[in-house]
């Protein structure tokens, strides 16, 4: 006997046994092949050389909630226990997907479901009367309660002490302290700096976060800490924190990549990453383009910069420009009142870069091209418009980095594109990926700032999923790894 | 129940019920603070059978030290006091090493990288310099002070920490006792230009 998920070849298997298990209120072939197919359902069937029994899951995008769909036993292999061990998978199921209640509705005559739902913990909730036609048999409404983990997450990979709490897929606290204004004289993240930030405000932002959801350590189910890639002596503040943590009240600890992190932060806003995705990965310290086929087990770098990040430049050419740091949100500022009329170089962009690096980033040769450009003009005693340069120097970053992000979802056939990192915060670079991923038929994403930029709760979203996943957590032996590879969703 | 916690030098961790040490865990790797602390203090609350809801107070060294190791064993204090809600009793670790050498006349020092040194002197039990950065050719003028290495340990931080309770001295600033700014100065910007 064999437990096999069953998809839309098995239509013509499953539409017999509905029909001799429903005679009167069978669904249609052509509901039974959307309900097969579709991707917010989960479909388990039982083979005993064939099928015997299946049964179904329906957890919508977003939703905290799943349904029993359906579940049926051939007439002659029931009282063998196998109802209930298909009830068991799909309530496995529900609680991995995230969802904290699973419902269904029975008919009030069957007493042997009914007896079994109760023995698995269902109440219920509800009677609707003559539900089911044309018998004119009344349903109960049943619901589970899941109680899903309660994950706090602690992100100190650069300037941003983060410390988030969610539980399963939902976003309880999410507080964070940065230190970028004390970066600010240096124009651009001293590491020094930021780890003694991080320590002074560990233990402040955990307080906050604690307070923000309502909770005490003693409700914490586990804990997540970022262990790379990211500068060494903040990754190990942030480690040492959450080693404390863990081991004052002895919860499991898992140490968690920081860039999958970025891309695990959209289950918090829609209860699933939808996979597979290309992500793009923006900010201060990565410019990474992913391919993401399962979360916590198929990521793969496509490409990242080989020189600056794309916010790192953003910073240097504010600097040239004579505007203050962070350089984002002051040359986007800047830019709005321009007009990109420079052709500023986009790098790696020629033929015969786009062999060897068709997704990898430079922007180091558009930084100098810019304060060549702005140099010129200043030793020539020209005027020149400040916005037009920033505006230009826009348009190439942003260009180079949809212009490739683009190419990745083409090439690779995945339609859907999400955006993470605190350069997410360019408007332009939204503007523009939103009308680029129209034009291509691509589903844009893009998680609300505060889960773009770096942040405690997309490394507890990525704890929680391994949790519900049902890994192992990840011993007390692991450091700082500085150059972590996406590869390495979880460092045993 | 007091769990100590340092981590100046190497990483180490130690347990005493009152004046009582019970267990004792140093790991000696000068770097590998962040992979050792949380082995460190499982295994001394297990060297001396407790569990963590026994501990009602940490202690930690707040340097002076090398910075990015000392700030390990902090933040992990720092997290387990809070998480249990318990004090947390901050540590200057060479008076910590100076309190070891009762009411003698020294000069503690510790290596402070870049062939510097972390320098205090005592005298009848109180600091009467210190803590500074010095380099090893200035410790010439403190004549008459026998000089100590100034390695400290868990089990010295916890043995301070008692006795600082007992005569009254706050150890209630959990900062880090930074001597050196960060070593960065602000740049202009270079042209790109000739």
């Amino acid at each position: 006997m064999e437990f096999l998920q069953l998809g839309k070849e098995h239509l013509t298997t499953v539409m017999d046994l509905e029909q001799k298990l429903f005679p009167d209120d069978a669904w249609s072939s052509a509901s039974m092949a959307a309900e097969l197919d579709a991707s917010h359902t989960y479909y388990l069937g039982i083979f005993d050389t064939e099928l015997i029994g299946y049964a179904g899951l329906s957890t919508p995008d977003g939703s905290f909630s799943s349904d029993i769909q359906t579940i049926g036993i051939a007439a002659d292999k029931r009282g063998q226990g196998l109802g209930r061990k298909l009830m068991q998978h799909l309530i496995e199921k529900a609680g991995q997907l995230g969802s904290e209640q699973l419902m269904l509705e029975v008919r009030a005559d069957n007493q042997a479901a009914i007896a079994l739902y109760l023995d698995l913990g269902f109440v219920q909730i509800d009677l609707r009367k003559r539900y089911y036609q044309p018998a004119g048999v009344d349903a109960l409404i049943m619901r589970l309660a899941i109680r899903q983990p309660i994950v706090l997450g602690i992100e100190s990979t650069c300037d941003e002490t983060g410390v988030g709490i969610v539980q399963g897929n939902r976003l309880l606290a999410n507080a964070l302290h940065s230190s970028m204004d004390e970066h600010s004289k240096y124009g651009g993240v001293v590491p020094e700096v930021a780890a003694r930030a991080h320590l002074e405000a560990i233990r402040p932002t955990l307080e906050k976060a604690l307070a923000e959801a309502k909770l005490s350590m003693t409700d914490i189910d586990a804990i997540a800490v970022a262990n790379g890639p990211g500068l060494a002596g903040a990754l190990m503040v942030g480690i040492g924190a959450a080693k404390g943590l863990a081991l004052a009240h002895n919860k499991p600890l898992y140490a968690v990549n920081h860039l999958v992190g970025h891309v695990g932060a959209d289950v918090l806003e829609r209860g699933a990453v939808e996979l597979p995705t290309i992500a793009l990965l923006v900010s201060g310290g990565h410019t990474s383009l992913l391919l993401v086929r399962q979360l916590l087990n198929d990521v793969e770098l496509l490409g990242e910069t080989i020189d600056d990040a794309a916010g790192e430049a953003f910073d240097k050419v504010a600097r040239v420009l004579g505007l203050p740091y962070p350089g984002g949100p002051q040359i986007d500022k800047l830019a709005a009142v321009g007009t990109a009329n420079i052709r500023f170089p986009r790098g790696l962009t020629l033929p015969k870069d786009m062999e060897k690096h068709r997704y990898d980033f430079s922007f180091s040769g558009l930084k100098t091209a810019v304060a060549r450009h702005v140099e010129k003009a200043q030793d020539a005693g020209e005027e020149f418009s400040k916005a037009d340069v920033a505006a230009s120097f826009r348009e190439a970053v942003v260009d180079v980095l949809l212009t490739k992000a683009i190419n990745a979802c083409k090439d690779f056939g995945v339609n859907r594109l999400l955006l993470g990192g605190g350069v997410v915060a360019n408007a332009r670079l939204r503007e523009e990926a939103q009308k680029r991923c129209d034009a291509n038929g691509i589903e844009l994403r893009i998680p609300r700032f505060q889960l773009c930029t770096d942040n405690g709760a997309m490394i507890a979203a990525l704890g929680s999923q391994l949790v519900m996943a049902g890994r192992e957590p990840s011993g007390m032996g692991f450091g700082s790894e500085s150059t972590l590879e996406v590869t390495q969703v979880q460092t045993p | 129940m007091l769990l100590a916690i340092d981590t100046s030098a190497g990483t180490s961790t130690a347990v005493f019920d009152g004046e009582k040490l019970l267990g004792f865990v140093e790991h000696d790797d000068p770097f590998g603070h962040a992979e050792n602390i949380g082995n460190a203090i499982a295994e001394v609350m297990a060297n001396a059978g407790i569990t963590a809801s026994e501990v009602t107070a940490v202690a930690i060294g707040r340097g002076p030290a090398p910075y990015t190791g000392l700030r390990v064993g902090m933040a992990a204090g720092a997290s387990f006091a809070m998480a249990l809600g318990i004090p947390l009793h901050s540590i200057m670790n060479l008076d910590a090493v100076a309190l070891s050498h009762g009411q003698a006349k020294i000069l503690v020092s510790s290596d402070a990288k870049r062939k510097e040194l972390f320098v205090a002197t005592y005298d009848q039990g109180k600091r009467v310099f210190g803590p500074a950065v010095l380099k090893p050719e200035e410790l010439g003028k403190f004549g008459g002070f026998a000089q100590v290495e100034g390695k400290c340990n868990a089990e010295l931080v916890g043995r301070y920490a008692l006795w600082a309770q007992a005569s009254g001295i706050d150890l209630s600033d959990s900062s880090a006792l930074y001597l050196r700014s960060p070593d960065v100065a602000p740049s202009a910007g270079k042209r790109v230009t000739g």
